[in-house]
């Protein structure tokens, strides 16, 4: 206790003295260390966050039913939509299919019919159109035209990377058709059925499976695509509370719905690429935030032990009249912890009280997601607890490395 | 009765292949209640010596005890509780801790052997009042002249109630005037009953002293009892 008085007058008095120039400084970096922890890998947690939201809420679903590996198609589908249209915890759900087909523009104005026609494979989803848009808030993204109406036929959806006025941002990566906007006609190839569609809308969002996508309504797929059977390949699920698929995928296995297809939480299905980048990005965030870490430790620790040495005789002199070590040593690891603090305070303000609404108003605009910044509070907690620990750790050794010399040596100013 | 024995103290530093006897057997007892002046030219030991007698460094070889106690028998903990709770030291250069004010510079002895917060600053006070630097208390160190500087690190000495206090050529650094005063403060001292060991090269300072010890290349080569 009384080393603990003491300890606090010495460094209390310190950091009031010392110059406000020095001290500005100091704060000013454990804050920028402080947003290094916590905002940049944030930010990259945030891209993937921002993504796999995106893929969630707007193509997979809360729960995704598709079929057994050996099947092509979900078994019994009736059976399963009559299901879980009686659970209330569903919100909604989607019933899709899919196909592939050709997908060829301009072939009207077509004068040449021996060089090449305007063609591009495509994937073709069969929707109920007002499902889907209660599911996944498809008419959201229509960049050009309109969202189909269930009650006409013949129209469809393209997704812009089919098209080149979108897609030659990209390069040449992928297939596309030129020059086509809502109204004009485009015919669709499945096999030896042809139809011609009126291009109704054009899609383009943040999941690469919408914009390399075209949709029909699902009685227009069926008949172009011979599916009498009403199978479909996909079925997204939208629940009221996300955080419960896991529960709802329990009770749908239990009523036997397994047989007929793979039921799979959001999680569970979430596709590779997104898996591994947001592993590899919570790493690389990791990895940045201990270089931080690093950084900030080794500046408490040069701080105390410069400010530490510079007053060296002072320190053998406090231990000549009789001052323990452990109370100097308290003093020091003080002014480590002031600096840890009024940095990561500085650093939580900015982070709170600027940063995430900041983001969260203006996300940063990735191709693939809206990026946030992501901080929970926990996290940031947890991050703050370990920057200060460093800290206690940097400050403390410095100045136990400095107050255990000899005494008189440190009063003469000896080696 | 003796509350310094010192007996047969050799002090010799190795460096390298250079040995320096600096000190070569030293003798010296010093009485409860007496104000001793060592003196003699520069070099011949007289800081070393009094680093032996406060337990600041320690003899090659020989036997310090100090009010009872054998100092060679502490250890680094109980050397530190043993100079706070019974010596007492003045530096050539005060030795003021330089971000604490007048008043908590002497509270730190204090503070140290446990004392509350309110009470040390009292007695902090109360020893810089008796020293004459009650209009300063809340000064800082930079803020004070020499002499000033000089009384609050008596002032601090004093708070700790020590059985002895060591001075090593307390008045170097200061002006005759001021130096003529720290000098009057610590004879008022001694007729207090304080005993003072005092390292000074001025004649004149030792109008106080009960005895003057003049050493002389790491030896004691005469002791003259005053009074
Ligand atoms: N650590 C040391 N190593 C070698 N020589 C030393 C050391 N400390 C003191 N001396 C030598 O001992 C002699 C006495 O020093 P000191 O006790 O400071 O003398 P004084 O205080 O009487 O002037 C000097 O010649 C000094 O160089
Ligand atoms: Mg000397």
């Amino acid at each position: 206790m009384r080393t603990f008085r003491i300890g606090f007058l010495l460094g209390f008095r310190q950091i009031q003295r010392a110059s406000i120039w020095t001290t500005t400084l100091i704060i000013f970096v454990m804050m920028l260390t402080f947003l290094n922890l916590i905002a940049v890998s944030g930010v990259l947690v945030g891209l993937i966050a921002g993504a796999e939201k995106a893929v969630r809420e707007n193509t997979y679903g809360d729960l995704v039913i598709s079929p057994h590996s050996e099947e092509d198609h979900i078994l019994n589908t009736q059976t399963i939509v009559r299901e879980i249209s009686t659970y209330p915890e569903i919100t909604t759900y989607s019933v899709r299919y899919n196909g592939t087909g050709e997908l060829e523009a301009n072939f009207k104005e077509r004068r040449d019919l021996k060089g090449d026609a305007d063609v591009t494979g495509v994937k073709v989803t069969g929707i109920d159109t007002q499902k889907e848009d209660t599911t996944t808030n498809l008419s959201d993204f229509i960049v050009e035209g309109e969202y189909l109406d269930p009650n006409e036929e013949g129209k469809i959806l393209i997704g812009a990377y089919y098209l080149s006025q979108y897609a030659e941002l990209y390069g040449d990566i992928f297939e596309t058709v030129e020059d086509v906007h809502p109204g004009d006609t485009v015919r669709l190839t499945v096999g030896e059925i042809s139809k011609e569609f009126t291009v109704k809308g054009i899609i383009q969002s943040k999941v690469d499976d919408t914009n390399l996508n075209t949709y029909i309504p699902e009685r227009e797929f069926r008949r172009l695509f011979g599916r009498i059977d009403q199978n479909a390949d996909v079925i997204a699920i939208k629940i009221n509370n996300p955080a419960d698929n896991i529960k709802i995928k329990e009770s749908l296995l239990n009523s036997g719905l397994g047989d007929y297809a793979k039921i799979q939480t959001f999680e569970e299905s979430t596709p590779k690429f997104l898996a591994d980048i947001k592993k590899t990005f919570n790493l690389l965030g990791t990895f940045i935030g201990s270089i931080g870490l690093v950084v900030a430790s080794i500046t408490i620790f040069i701080i105390i032990f410069i400010n530490a040495l510079s007053r060296r005789r002072n320190i053998g002199i406090l231990k000549g009249i009789g001052i323990s070590e452990r109370a100097i040593e308290i003093a020091y690891v003080l002014q480590a912890t002031f600096y840890a603090l009024a940095g990561s305070l500085l650093g939580a303000l900015l982070t709170y009280g600027f940063l995430v609404p900041y983001f969260d108003a203006n996300p940063i605009q990735f191709p693939f997601s809206d990026g946030i910044l992501v901080a929970d509070p926990i996290e940031t907690l947890y991050k703050f607890g370990i920057l200060f620990i460093t800290t206690l750790i940097a400050g403390f050794l410095p100045a136990w490395l400095i107050t255990r010399q000899n005494t008189l040596n440190s009063i003469l100013g000896r080696k | 009765m003796e509350i310094i024995k010192a007996q047969d103290i050799y002090r010799t530093f190795v460096s390298g292949n250079i040995t320096t006897h600096v000190l070569k057997g030293v003798s010296l007892d010093v009485q409860l209640g007496e104000f001793v002046a060592i003196m003699g030219k520069s070099g011949a030991g007289k800081s070393t010596f009094m680093y032996q007698l406060s337990i600041l460094d320690h003899p090659t070889s020989g036997t310090i005890i100090i009010n009872g106690t054998n100092t060679k028998e502490l250890n680094e903990h109980e050397q530190t509780e043993f100079r706070l709770n019974t010596l007492g030291y003045i530096f050539q250069d005060y030795a003021l801790v330089p971000d604490l004010s007048a008043t908590e510079n002497c509270m730190l002895p204090l503070l140290m052997k446990g004392e509350d917060w309110d009470k040390a600053k009292n007695k902090a006070v109360e020893m810089l009042t008796s020293v004459g630097l009650e209009t300063r208390v809340d000064n800082l160190p930079s803020q004070l002249s020499g002499g000033e500087q000089q009384r609050v690190a008596i002032a601090r000495a004093l708070a700790g109630n020590p059985k002895i206090i060591f001075a090593d050529e307390p008045t170097a650094n200061l002006d005759t005037i001021s130096g003529n005063a720290i000098i009057d403060l610590l004879g008022e001292l001694n007729k207090k009953g304080q005993t003072i060991v005092m390292v000074t090269h001025e004649e004149e300072y030792t109008k106080y002293c009960n005895r003057i010890v003049r050493m002389e290349d790491g030896k004691i080569i005469k002791e003259e009892v005053l009074r």
